[in-house]
């Protein structure tokens, strides 16, 4: 099974010398294809920190992170940018859809972004959105969904650009119980079937039996459980 | 694009209002200069069009026609500096005359030229004065308005002198006065109660044609006089300056309202979009992506406006009365449309700024 995301010895220190706060400490992970993994843990832990960098929004103080077989931790912003389009699909905290497109346009979207044939990312997008049960729902703006199918177009948009790897913000926390289920369990099952990677930031234990590996994260350290 | 129209599509009521305004302020901009320079064509069009392109005038006349008086002597001593180009004395004077038909005055004001010089005005209806005629005119053709016709007389109210209307010209006004040519002998038939010498021709000015080099010379060897260009001549007639400074200033706040409209209503609404440019960029969207987007929208707004705002300049000023001075020339608008555009391009550079400062790292870790 080949690596999809890699962080050897990872940290990140803000500020400056003597009122410095280090927010991550020698962080190493591995996430490989099919892998979906869960991170735990209280919050001020660093979950969010250590998303940012996982995620290409962030350049680490120390380490390298490898996505796809790609060093990005030197990059440029501009680099960063052309990343985070082509090989990382986010999921974020409420869905975070742009108000004024509708669910088929959100998808089609990514595809402008990374220069897809008009025609193309259309039925890519309309192919998407009804494997997660969408289909009857693709001229509809955000606003007349539910929380749980937000959600799922959310998920859709992030498979849109084929990344590397899915990296999703406690994609259940604006969700109940029986909804953020099936929307973990769709992610899941995505995972598996196209042999990417998940890394799923949350607070949720009662997700965590979907996800092959948790692990916990307090104080900036990671522990396997 | 994509999402710039999409956007625009989705929240109409918010861009027509916004529209609006801005075709409001567009057919304000419009309007008024049309008006500014219909103004300045009513007020002046017998300089504007003058075949001239220098104005010798009297030392310290403070580049007023109407203040200046020269002597024939001078134009001698200007005639030696321009050797070839032409230069020809000019006689200008306000006055009130009355027609036979009733007793209502009109307001004049006298040009008195040699007929046959560069000055002779173009004659649309009748025929030209020459150097033998007496007491015979060429008028402006607003005269026919007040009901005058070829073979009328006006009575000059200062000097009781009739005299005989033989042509019409057109654009032929000072100082919102319409401009009756007349000749030098007439010239002095209307200064007859003042002490004028005999030989002793006294004028305004000496129009002059010819280049800048020309003008120079004079200035320099001729004692007495100051040269200045046609231009310069306009803001010395009576009320010019100050009509068209009040209206120029009036244009000049509308377009710096347009901006700051502009800027205020997509500052707004950037701001309310903040995190969803943290978004936008957290999924790969880049900068110069953002920046076409909001550029687009500032762009399609300003030109749907413009091009509303020229169709209803346009529309009204077919309303207006004939008296009403109005004139926008395509020239006009296309400065118009530029200076425009320019200043929404502005008004969008706050907005553009903060995009520019969105860190995408907001996206993360936050409950929008």
């Amino acid at each position: 099974m080949s690596t999809q995301l890699r962080l050897d010895n990872v940290s990140k220190i803000y500020g400056a010398e003597d009122t410095s706060v280090k927010v991550l400490k020698d962080i190493s992970l591995e996430v490989k294809a099919g892998e979906f993994v869960a991170i735990v843990g209280p919050s001020g832990s660093g979950k969010s920190t250590f998303l940012s960098i996982a995620g290409a929004l962030l350049s680490p103080t120390n380490g390298t992170v490898t996505i796809g077989g790609q060093e990005i931790s030197r990059l440029s912003s501009q680099q960063l940018t052309d990343i985070r389009l082509q090989k990382i699909g986010f999921i974020f905290q409420s869905a975070n859809l742009i108000p004024y497109l509708t669910v088929r346009d959100q998808l089609i979207l990514i595809g402008e972004l990374a220069g897809m044939k008009k025609s193309h990312s259309k039925k890519k997008a309309t192919e998407l959105l009804s494997r997660l049960g969408l289909g009857h729902r693709l001229h509809h703006y955000p606003e007349s969904l539910s929380g749980g199918e937000r959600q799922r177009v959310a998920i859709a948009r992030a498979w849109m650009n084929d990344p590397e790897i899915i990296l999703a913000d406690e994609p259940t926390a604006s969700l109940d119980s029986e909804r953020g289920r099936d929307v973990v369990h769709m992610l899941a099952d995505e995972v598996k079937s196209r042999g990417k990677a998940a890394v799923m930031v949350t607070h949720d234990h009662r997700m965590l039996d979907l996800c092959d590996r948790v692990v916990h994260m307090e104080d900036g350290k990671l522990s396997v459980s | 694009m994509f999402m710039a129209i999409r956007e625009l599509r989705h929240a109409k009521t918010r861009y027509i209002l916004i529209s609006l305004i801005m075709v409001l302020i567009a057919w304000l901009v419009l309007f008024v200069t049309g008006l500014a320079q219909g103004l300045s064509s009513d007020n002046a069009s017998s300089i504007q069009t003058m075949n001239a392109d220098y104005l010798v005038l009297q030392h310290n006349s403070d580049q007023r026609l109407t203040r200046s008086t020269l002597e024939h002597h001078t134009l001698e001593e200007v005639k030696q500096q321009t050797a070839n180009a032409e230069a020809t004395p000019l006689g200008v004077q306000m006055s009130t005359v009355t027609s036979d038909y009733n007793d209502k005055r009109i307001d004049v004001t006298y040009f008195a030229i040699n007929p046959q010089s560069m000055l002779a005005p173009q004659v649309v209806e009748g025929h030209m004065i020459n150097d033998s005629s007496s007491l015979e005119a060429v008028v402006d053709r607003s005269l026919k308005e007040k009901g005058l016709k070829l073979g009328d007389v006006i009575h000059d109210q200062a000097s009781g002198q009739a005299f005989t209307i033989i042509g019409f010209t057109k654009g032929q006004s000072f100082s919102h006065t319409p401009v009756v040519h007349i000749n030098f002998a007439d010239w002095k038939s209307i200064h007859q109660n003042r002490s004028i010498k005999e030989d002793e021709l006294a004028f305004n000015a000496i129009a002059v044609k010819g280049t800048k080099e020309i003008a120079d010379g004079i200035k320099t060897q001729v004692s007495g006089v100051e040269v200045i260009s046609k231009s310069q001549s306009l803001q010395g007639i009576p009320g010019y300056k100050e009509e068209q400074g009040s209206l120029l200033m009036m244009v000049a706040f509308l377009f710096i309202i347009a901006a700051f409209v502009l800027a205020v209503f997509f500052y707004v609404m950037t701001i309310q979009k903040m995190s969803q440019f943290g978004v936008l960029k957290a999924i790969g969207a880049k900068m110069s992506y953002l920046a076409r987007g909001l550029i687009s929208q500032v762009l399609m707004l300003s030109i749907i406006s413009l091009a509303i705002g020229i169709g209803l300049t346009y529309g009204v000023s077919l309303l207006l009365p004939e008296s009403m001075p109005f004139e926008l020339n395509a020239g006009v608008i296309t400065i118009c449309t530029i200076l425009f555009l320019f200043v929404s391009l502005l008004g969008s550079l706050l907005s553009l700024y903060r995009v520019a400062k969105v860190d995408a790292i907001e996206a993360i870790g936050r409950a929008a």
